[in-house]
């Protein structure tokens, strides 16, 4: 098969292999048509940007060099912003049609900030709780929005406030949020 | 180049290109012509197939039918025996055949046939006792390969064949593309009723194949046309083809260059397992069982395509069990029948010689492989597994 100039250097030249330093937060992606695993570690600053990534898979070559190019890519930007990296978009940029192989690289990276968020969610000790980790929004911010406008959806909320637009880890609590403050109406 | 996927085609060999080359030229008639020309190249062609019919021991030349590859011997074979026994709906064949006849068979069951499908155990070999249990009375067909092309494992075909004799009035296929012109079949005194082979795999050209119909078996005709091969397998003959795979049976059949593989696969295997941690054959170890030229190894816990890719940019070509293309992704269902774990699987490399490896290939290829191997086990997110690995090695031939 004939590979891109950009995929064949990162696939026969992958960058950033291994593990990330501690503190570091893992995620991993396994397709099971394929038996191919996928694993990213990763390291965020103060600033919550992403100071290192590292990746590790077994897989075709694809996977191997959208994993190589999103290590690149994702290096010192925000949580949110590498969460927001298409599988579409990194197929297109590395030149190959196999965008189920890039999806699994994205898949893996997104678990690995998702790890981060939750324990980010979980350290924060700032006065209102915060929920989506990824654009910093807090518990009352979101409250507030779904009081206002009488959002009824985690998609909503999105839209108005960005709240669950990275990563996708608060989904869950922002589905929550929104039944207890489901008002009659 | 140095070229190992002799299983997936082989080099037309001079002395076959030599013997096509008239024919390709000044030898152009047809061989149904009544003219001198014509009778010319039906000498030719039934030279071929007394080549074709000496190779595998066929007792008269006339079973031989030539045909356009493995895989049209393969499906004429398979749906000819079913029409002939219109009021039997059952076959039995096993899981790890080539598509032409696994896909086929998946196509029939789709069509209301009832196929009993055979695994293979760990080894990828065949429980005879359970096909023994499979044949029933409406059974109208056995099919199984003579040698696995993945990993090179030969299935007792005299002894598959007594069992359906014994046991049914079944007729029984045989799929010998991958191992003719490697090992000596001599199918006289055998129960197979029909035997598929292809050029390609012998160094004939691409595009030749044959089928060896038993006498008395009745097999209608599956291209309608013309009255060619006694009126059995209409189309104007492939002469220059034909007269190809004729040269390669007889090659194959002088020459004595079977062991000489042998060595230069077993030099390969050997090394490999004793050096490589977690290298693992894939395949009953014992030789005896298993296509000289083949070897089918895994890397466990990398990916076989990576693998490849690394070799074929050092100009080695291999083939890999673990596929993963734009639209599909599978492991080798041969692999899956042999329950080899799927991190195993994945990592699977089929090494297949021929007779032009020399052993300077085959060092240049134990010189390249294991620094591919690490690099890629370096990568791999099976840390902890691949620790286990060499921890736990010895080298098997220690």
């Amino acid at each position: 098969m004939e590979l891109s100039a950009q995929l064949c250097d990162h696939f026969f030249r992958p960058r950033n292999v291994g593990d990330a330093d501690e503190p570091s937060f893992t995620g991993r992606s396994a397709s099971l048509s394929c038996g191919a695993l996928v694993r990213f570690s990763i390291q965020v600053d103060e600033a919550h940007l992403i100071s290192q990534a590292r990746f590790r898979a077994a897989g075709c070559d694809v996977l191997t060099a959208a994993a190589s190019v999103l290590t690149e890519q994702v290096q010192g930007v925000t949580t949110a912003e590498a969460a927001g990296i298409e599988a579409v978009t990194l197929s297109q940029q590395i030149g190959s049609e196999k965008v189920r192989c890039v999806e699994l690289a994205c898949n893996a990276l997104l678990d690995a900030i998702r790890e981060y968020s939750n324990a980010a969610r979980d350290d924060w000790a700032g006065d209102e709780a915060l929920i989506c980790t990824c654009f910093f929004v807090s518990e009352s911010t979101i409250e507030r929005e779904i009081q206002t406008r009488g959002l009824t959806s985690v998609a909503e909320v999105t839209r108005a406030c960005n709240a669950g637009g990275g990563c996708g880890s608060c989904h869950q609590l922002i589905q929550e949020i929104l039944e207890t403050n489901d008002l009659p109406r | 180049m140095i070229y190992l996927d002799n299983n997936a085609t082989t080099r037309v060999a001079p002395e076959v290109l030599d013997a096509m080359h008239p024919y390709l030229g000044q030898l152009f008639g047809n061989p149904s012509s009544v003219h001198a020309l014509g009778r010319e190249m039906k000498k030719a062609m039934e030279h071929s197939r007394e080549h074709v019919a000496s190779l595998i021991g066929a007792a008269d030349v006339n079973e031989i039918v030539f045909t356009s590859c493995g895989s049209e011997s393969d499906n004429w074979a398979i749906r000819g025996v079913l029409a002939t026994q219109p009021e039997k709906k059952h076959i039995v064949t096993t899981l790890v055949e080539h598509e032409a006849v696994r896909n086929l068979c998946r196509l029939l069951e789709s069509e209301g046939y009832e196929i009993t499908w055979l695994g293979v155990d760990h080894n990828g070999e065949l429980d005879l006792d359970e096909l023994r249990g499979a044949i029933r009375p409406d059974t109208a067909l056995v099919s199984t390969m003579l040698a696995n092309n993945e990993t090179g494992v030969l299935f007792p075909i005299e002894a598959i064949g007594r069992i359906v004799r014994e046991s049914s009035e079944a007729l029984f296929h045989v799929d010998g593309v991958q191992a003719v012109g490697k090992i000596p079949i001599d199918l006289k005194n055998t129960a197979i009723d029909l035997f598929a082979l292809s050029g390609h795999k012998l160094h004939a050209p691409q595009g030749i194949g044959a089928l060896f119909v038993r006498n008395g078996v009745s097999l209608p005709s599956w291209i309608i046309g013309g009255g060619q091969e006694q009126g059995r397998r209409a189309g104007t003959s492939a002469v220059p083809n034909i007269v190809g795979l004729g040269a390669a049976c007889r090659l194959a059949h002088e020459d004595d260059g079977h062991a000489r593989i042998e060595r230069l696969r077993n030099r390969l295997e050997d090394e490999i397992l004793k050096t490589i941690p977690n290298a693992r054959l894939n395949g009953v170890s014992d030789r005896s069982k298993r296509l000289p030229n083949t070897s089918n190894i895994s890397f466990a816990y990398v990916d076989g395509q990576n693998i490849l890719m690394h070799l074929d940019q050092a100009g080695i070509c291999v083939s890999t069990g673990s596929a993963c293309h734009s639209t599909t992704s599978e492991s080798s269902p041969t692999l899956r029948a042999m329950n080899v774990p799927y991190p195993v699987a994945q990592g699977s490399i089929r090494f297949s010689l021929g007779r032009y490896n020399t052993e300077e290939e085959i060092e240049t290829t134990l010189g390249v492989l294991p620094d591919i191997i690490s690099k890629l086990a370096a990568m791999s997110p099976y840390q902890e597994e691949l620790n286990a690995e060499r921890g736990s090695f010895t080298g098997l031939n220690d």
